[in-house]
């Protein structure tokens, strides 16, 4: 039997520890039943405005007056899964954080860093293993997630996807693994440099506060309850000069943003004519981002101090 | 009588710990920063909606024509606060659980909790002084918070704010008080009781998550509404009391919509406090008491989620095997 590398090792025993954690079990089934929620949502709420027009064509006609065609014929069968980007953005990237920084902080609390430490290994295996083991478990929770969303999509009768529509689909979430990725990286990489176990757990979190919660506001006068509805996020931003400098010079950093509008084109519910107003498209910032994260994790990782033990507090 | 001596040391003593370590002034400017941030740039979309309009009726002037086809946009000063309110309703929670979880990390985690009940002090006088701080040191925090955008609005206003404004304003910090302190109290609990301080930690943003943006962003989702991009009925050009007739057909949707919004305590404080400031147009303009009167049933169920929790924390016998660091 051929022998594992050391950074496969790695990578195994941590994923099997982390997904043994009671919270992140917790985490990662609330993403999942919020992601079959979201399909019903989604149906629910289409077909509840499919009925509210049936009345209203008949109040307009009954009164002699022009009858709009149907807003939902113009809505694409893949928007009903537009509440899963509002999860993915909320719980999915929280979920990433929180693995990111367990896969580390196990290590740590245990004690098992000097025991690491005096193996033969590599400077690079344990930031490899580490990364490997954050992208295995979040890959999964998407692969859950993505069947989830296709059982969905062949159960409703009423819903047929083109093959073009199950590629976006698959878009979808592959954006969705990129920007939970993110975060978890953030995660790994403070969970290796803090002192303290709070603020390598509050540091990521701020940071995920701030990118959904504030830049959203700076970039397009998103108020944060309209930030995690999927339509209302899609507001034009005002017309004013501020706002078009801040959307050009923060856009990039707005991972939020980057990510609310690749999904609203992935899953057609983009408005005509809208776009970002940052200068980078979005899936490409995401891409990026992502290998900041990536490159800053990695760096965290391979200069852990392998003699440390536990956090100071 | 019960003796407050001990309740009144152990606050002092919390407060002078958390004022030390700068915890709560560094969570304090962020929630401040957030909610500036909001303001500021609600203040400049307002400033640019004015000079849109200003310019319209400009040009319609010049040529000649009625300028009664253009809708001023409606000026209300409290209404700039709006993100502000949602950025204390989110962040607010969130900095609130931190606070809880550090008035009962800090002493498992210097092992100094076993050495306080050592001293001839009852349980429940430990606990009560530990809330005692975290309560002052929130309402401190929100105060400055809320002092400051009232000072912000002033200056970027244009109009000034008046007495009726500053009162509206100071009870929206007595209703955020109670509600950041149901979030105090459930970060509190959870690491005084549960096994791993980070692990209730986890815990309790799981349960902030579930209340303050999941439950309310359900509710906000099924409205028929929202699902449209400028809403369903402004696409089908129904006037507003025909929406009303239409939508009685919808009952039993409205309140499924409806209780998933009010099973959350976010959803009560927003209501009273959009109520309060007018953000929501059909208070706009309406004196303090009716609004009182009509929004008792909210600030209510605010008030007993935090008193039930306050109770709980209270209640629940210290377990010695929790004292000390896990």
């Amino acid at each position: 039997m051929s022998e594992l590398s050391p950074n496969w090792l790695i990578a195994r025993q941590s994923a099997r520890f982390v997904l043994r954690e009671r919270t992140v079990a917790l985490l990662a089934t609330l993403f999942v039943t919020l992601v079959l929620i979201s399909a019903w949502l989604g149906w629910s709420a289409t077909s509840t405005v499919d009925r509210i027009y049936v009345d209203a064509a008949a109040f307009l006609k009954a009164s002699g007056q022009p009858v709009p065609t149907n807003p939902v014929l113009e809505i694409s069968p893949l928007s009903l899964m537009r509440n899963m980007s509002v999860y993915v953005a909320l719980i999915g990237a929280l979920s990433a954080i929180v693995i990111g920084n367990r896969l580390v902080s196990i290590d740590r609390k245990a004690g098992v860093l000097p025991l690491i430490g005096i193996r033969p290994l590599g400077r690079s295996a344990y930031a490899d293993g580490k990364i490997a083991a954050l992208l295995g478990v979040v890959l999964g929770l998407i692969a859950i997630a993505g069947v989830m969303a296709v059982a969905t999509f062949l159960v409703l009768p009423s819903v047929t996807l083109s093959g073009g529509q199950w590629l976006q689909l698959a878009g979808f979430l592959g954006v969705s693994a990129l920007y939970m990725t993110c975060f978890g990286l953030v995660g790994l990489a403070f969970a290796a440099r803090a002192k303290s176990e709070t603020v390598a757990l509050l540091v990521p979190v701020t940071l995920w506060l701030t990118l959904t919660f504030i830049l959203p506001q700076l970039t397009a006068n998103l108020n944060p309850t309209a930030a995690i509805n999927p339509i209302s996020a899609l507001a034009t931003p005002p017309d004013t000069s501020f706002f078009h400098w801040a959307g050009w010079l923060l856009g990039p950093l707005s991972l939020a943003d980057a990510y609310k509008f690749a999904s609203a084109n992935l899953l057609d519910y983009l408005p005509q004519g809208m776009a970002s107003p940052s200068f980078i498209p979005p899936v490409a910032n995401i891409v990026l981002l992502t290998a900041a994260a990536a490159c800053t994790a990695w760096r965290a990782l391979s200069r852990i101090e392998m003699t440390q033990g536990d956090y100071d507090a | 009588m019960p003796d407050f001596n001990p309740i009144r040391t152990i606050a002092i003593k919390d407060i002078h710990d958390t004022l030390r370590d700068r915890f709560i002034l560094i969570v304090t400017a962020f929630l401040g920063l957030a909610a500036t941030v909001a303001l500021v740039s609600g203040a400049i979309a307002l400033r640019g909606d004015l000079a849109t309009y200003e310019a319209a009726k400009a040009t319609l002037l010049a040529i000649g024509k009625s300028v009664d086809g253009i809708k001023a946009p409606e000026f209300y000063p409290l209404r700039l606060l709006r993100g502000a309110i949602e950025q204390i309703e989110i962040i607010g929670a969130a900095v609130a659980i931190l606070v809880g979880y550090r008035a009962a990390a800090a002493e498992r985690g210097r092992q100094t909790l076993a050495l306080i009940l050592t001293r001839p002090l009852r349980n429940w006088q430990f606990v009560a002084g530990k809330m005692l701080a975290g309560f002052g040191l929130l309402a401190a925090g929100l105060a400055v918070v809320l002092v400051g955008l009232a000072l912000v609005l002033h200056l970027t206003s244009g109009v000034g704010i008046g007495a009726n404004d500053l009162a509206r304003i100071a009870i929206v910090w007595g209703v955020a008080l109670i509600y950041t302190s149901c979030f105090f109290l459930l970060g509190f609990v959870l690491t005084l009781h549960m096994k791993q301080p980070s692990h209730a930690l986890l815990a309790a943003f799981a349960v902030w998550l579930l209340l303050v943006l999941i439950a309310p962003q359900i509710g906000d989702t099924l409205d028929p509404d929202n699902q449209v991009a400028g809403g369903v009925f402004a696409q089908l050009h129904i006037a507003k009391p025909d929406q009303t007739e239409i939508m009685k057909r919808f009952a039993s949707f409205e309140s499924l919509r409806n209780g998933i919004e009010v099973a959350s305590v976010t959803k009560h404080f927003e209501r009273f406090t959009f109520a309060i400031l007018g953000i929501k147009a059909t208070y706009a303009g309406m004196a303090i008491g009716p609004i009182l009167t009509e929004m008792w049933s909210n600030l209510f169920w605010i008030l007993l989620t935090a008193l039930g929790l306050a109770c709980l924390a209270l209640a629940l016998p210290l377990n010695p095997n929790r004292l000390a660091k896990a």
